[in-house]
């Protein structure tokens, strides 16, 4: 069992986006908080910020103003651990999955755990595991990620954000590029992480539908988040 | 380590894509490894030459005062003159006698040039042996010498068989021993301390040798030529016995100051010889060897100022070097190695393109993995690493197969080059009239085959089908500094390969990457 606590909370974080005399505001002043076991579902049409407040909390990108703490610790600060957070707080489930193709579904999901250094043997097991864990077992380990299917490929890629044990699931559009039934497949599992393991889920969508799985839901809007009722 | 492995893997993963980098690498790497070779050889092979050729000089009376003096002798009658030497004293006899001769000590003086590491004095004489019956054939030199006052009279007085002596200050360093074309079979040569003392000794032809019961330790009388009623006769000791290994030059009468067919040649200290041919301290030439046949033109230069400071009669006295035969052969290898490095740029050049813009379009087409690879935890020092080592399996990879096809195309390569450079340099020397041949200065005939009869020891490189043209062959060899070329070449290559994954590696934004469709 986990306990209940803030793990993350976003403060009035912007993003401005420039492209030559043009500016975008595509974050403004977005501010929320998540907890351990949570799923937090933001809602938004395209283009309205809701993947660059998802990268901004993963530090993919860095806000012009404000902070993100996560557990009590502000990684836009210019001397943060970017790297280290990047590997062990937070994982990463991307709409078109982003799995290398040259690599096996196996060897996706070992990969942070080679980058961050962890026993051959350790990783293995850990990796077998997980992807039991997504329903990927036998021939399919070694099955090349271009040749699973998308619904595999998903599974894989939330093996792999999950394989150094993340508090902090971030998902982009995660079944939009699924079939439905595969897509509840993989809101099930997401939901299943944060209520059984007590990871924070975050996930964008445009999929209202998304809002079922939800504890908390945010709706984006030019770069604005407001919270609204489930 | 784990990044390089995850590199090796990648190379692995991806064999379509590398494959075409590799074989393009393969080209462009074989024709840059092969070029290097060529130019290595060329280079090295330019090196021997001047070892061998174009390090040669000798110090002698020029051809064209040896045809003044003879015109005048010619006009001259010979009652007349054999009268008119009859009343020569001593001295006079001797300046006659040397004016086809060079003043030892003009030799002498001209050998303390720091270019020469090696000097001889050489004189060559023609010898009445009354007790030694030879085969009776004169040489050219012995006609060529009895046209002299004090020769002919001795010569035509003799009443034995004429002979050849060489004289020179070591008998081992006598052309034809040098060469090879002589070998001692019995006894020993004479020592310089012979030629300092001038101790009467001898080495003759085992042929000679035998037909006249000659061994080594017996004596030989040999008649000194002097004016009328002044001959003396001198006794040699044989010391050494010589056979002929090879027929001498003189069958197309290029080399007649050596053409002795049947062996009936000498060898004695200089100083004898000297006595014999009464002409103390005058020799036929001097011989130096250089330390480079870069000195060559220092040293013609040098002697040009002696020359024009008046301490040699520059109209009398010559500086002959091999420095046209030097430059006949190392042109074409010159002119190869020239070309091979041109081509070894311009190969290295396409490599160069070839490796950065093939990791333009594999780290281009797999920005996404770079991408996802920084998402995920990965510094930048690991993603570099991984593809430094994809980079350079591809290298590497391309310069085994490289080195081991240069091995095969090298040497067919370097032939190419140099037939072609030496069909060119023929050409234009056909072009440029016999009259500037490499090998003489002038167009006559017989002064150009004149200066390259040259006393020096024979080398590797042989007179080819055109008699004033001297050849080199291209021995393409691996050698270990090859292998040190080839490895600075790969790591050149691969780091300039990698430089590409650095530079997209440090302007990625993985989120700009990420979020593209």
């Amino acid at each position: 069992m986990y306990e209940k606590e803030d793990l993350l909370e976003v403060r009035k974080v912007s993003k401005t986006f420039r492209s030559g005399s043009a500016e975008v505001k595509a974050v403004d002043e977005a501010s929320f908080r998540a907890q351990k076991g949570e799923v937090t579902v933001i809602l938004g049409p395209s283009g309205s910020g809701k993947t660059t407040l998802l990268y901004l909390i993963g530090s993919l990108e860095r806000p012009d103003a404000g902070e993100i703490n996560v557990f009590g610790e502000d990684i836009c600060r210019p001397d943060a651990d970017l790297v280290s957070y990047r590997r062990k707080r937070v994982g990463f489930v991307f709409q078109t999955f982003n799995l290398i193709p040259s690599l096996t579904a196996l060897e996706n999901v070992t990969l942070p755990m080679d980058l961050d250094g962890v026993p051959a043997g350790e990783q293995r097991r850990r990796a077998e595991e997980l992807l039991a864990g997504m329903g990927i077992e036998g021939r399919l380990l070694r099955a090349r990620a271009s040749r699973l299917s998308g619904g595999e490929k998903q599974r894989v890629a939330i093996a792999r954000a999950l394989a150094n044990d993340p508090d902090l699931i971030l998902a982009d559009e995660p079944t939009g590029n699924l079939d439905s039934a595969t897509g509840r497949v993989v809101v099930d599992i997401l939901t299943g992480l944060a209520k059984r393991e007590g990871k924070c889920v975050i996930i964008v969508t445009h999929d209202e539908g998304m809002l079922r799985a939800a504890d908390w839901a945010y709706q984006m809007r030019d770069g604005q988040l407001r919270g609204i009722e489930i | 380590m784990r990044s390089v492995k995850r590199g090796l893997r990648s190379f692995v993963r991806h064999p379509l894509a590398n494959l075409v980098v590799v074989l393009l690498l393969f080209v462009c790497l074989t024709f840059s490894l092969s070029m290097l070779a060529v130019k290595m050889a060329a280079d090295s092979q330019v090196e021997e030459v001047k070892r061998s050729v174009g390090n040669y000089a000798e110090l002698r009376v020029s051809l064209e005062h040896q045809m003044q003096v003879y015109q005048e002798q010619r006009g001259q009658d010979p009652a007349k003159r054999q009268a008119e030497a009859r009343k020569m004293s001593e001295e006079e006899l001797l300046e006659e006698r040397a004016k086809i001769l060079v003043p030892e000590q003009v030799t002498d003086d001209f050998s303390m040039r720091p270019e020469i590491i090696s000097y001889d004095k050489v004189l060559e004489a023609v010898v009445v042996l009354p007790d030694i019956t030879g085969p009776g054939v004169e040489t050219l030199l012995s006609l060529r010498r009895r046209l002299s006052p004090g020769s002919a009279q001795a010569s035509s007085s003799a009443g034995g068989s004429s002979f050849l002596f060489e004289g020179n200050t070591h008998g081992a360093s006598a052309s034809d021993f040098l060469r090879g074309a002589k070998r001692l079979v019995e006894g020993s040569l004479y020592t310089y301390q012979d030629y300092l003392n001038a101790n009467p000794v001898v080495v003759v032809e085992k042929t000679l040798a035998e037909e006249n019961g000659l061994r080594v330790g017996d004596a030989i009388t040999a008649r000194i030529t002097g004016a009328e009623g002044r001959d003396s006769e001198m006794e040699l000791t044989v010391i050494g016995i010589y056979e002929t290994v090879e027929a001498e030059s003189g069958g197309t009468g290029q080399d007649f100051q050596t053409f002795n067919p049947a062996g009936n040649k000498f060898y004695a200290p200089l100083s004898v010889v000297q006595e014999l041919n009464s002409t103390p301290g005058y020799v036929e030439l001097g011989s130096y060897y250089l330390d480079s046949a870069d000195s060559s033109r220092t040293l013609s230069l040098a002697f040009q100022d002696m020359v024009s400071e008046g301490l040699v009669e520059g109209d009398k006295y010559e500086l002959a070097t091999d420095y046209s035969d030097f430059e006949s052969i190392s042109d074409p290898l010159l002119k190869v190695s020239r070309t091979s490095t041109i081509a070894l740029a311009g190969a290295l050049g396409a490599c160069a393109l070839i490796i950065v813009l093939a990791m333009f379009i594999i780290v281009g087409g797999r920005t996404r993995e770079l991408g996802v690879l920084k998402a995920i935890g990965a510094t930048d020092r690991q993603v570099l690493l991984q593809y430094a080592a994809e980079v350079l399996c591809v290298c590497l990879v391309a310069a085994v197969l490289a080195a081991g096809a240069s091995t095969v195309v090298s040497q067919q390569l370097g032939d190419w080059l140099l037939r072609e450079n030496t069909a060119a340099a023929d050409q234009a020397s056909q072009a440029q009239g016999p009259g500037d041949l490499p090998g003489g200065r002038t167009g006559i005939p017989a002064l150009r085959n004149m200066e390259e009869n040259l006393y020096k020891k024979g080398g590797r490189f042989s007179f080819s089908s055109s008699p004033t043209r001297q050849t080199a062959e291209l021995d393409v060899i691996y050698r270990g500094i090859l292998l040190v070329y080839g490895i600075l070449i790969l790591l050149g290559i691969s780091l300039l390969g990698t430089a590409v994954p650095v530079v997209w590696i440090n302007r990625l934004r993985p989120a700009r990457v990420l979020a593209m469709e």
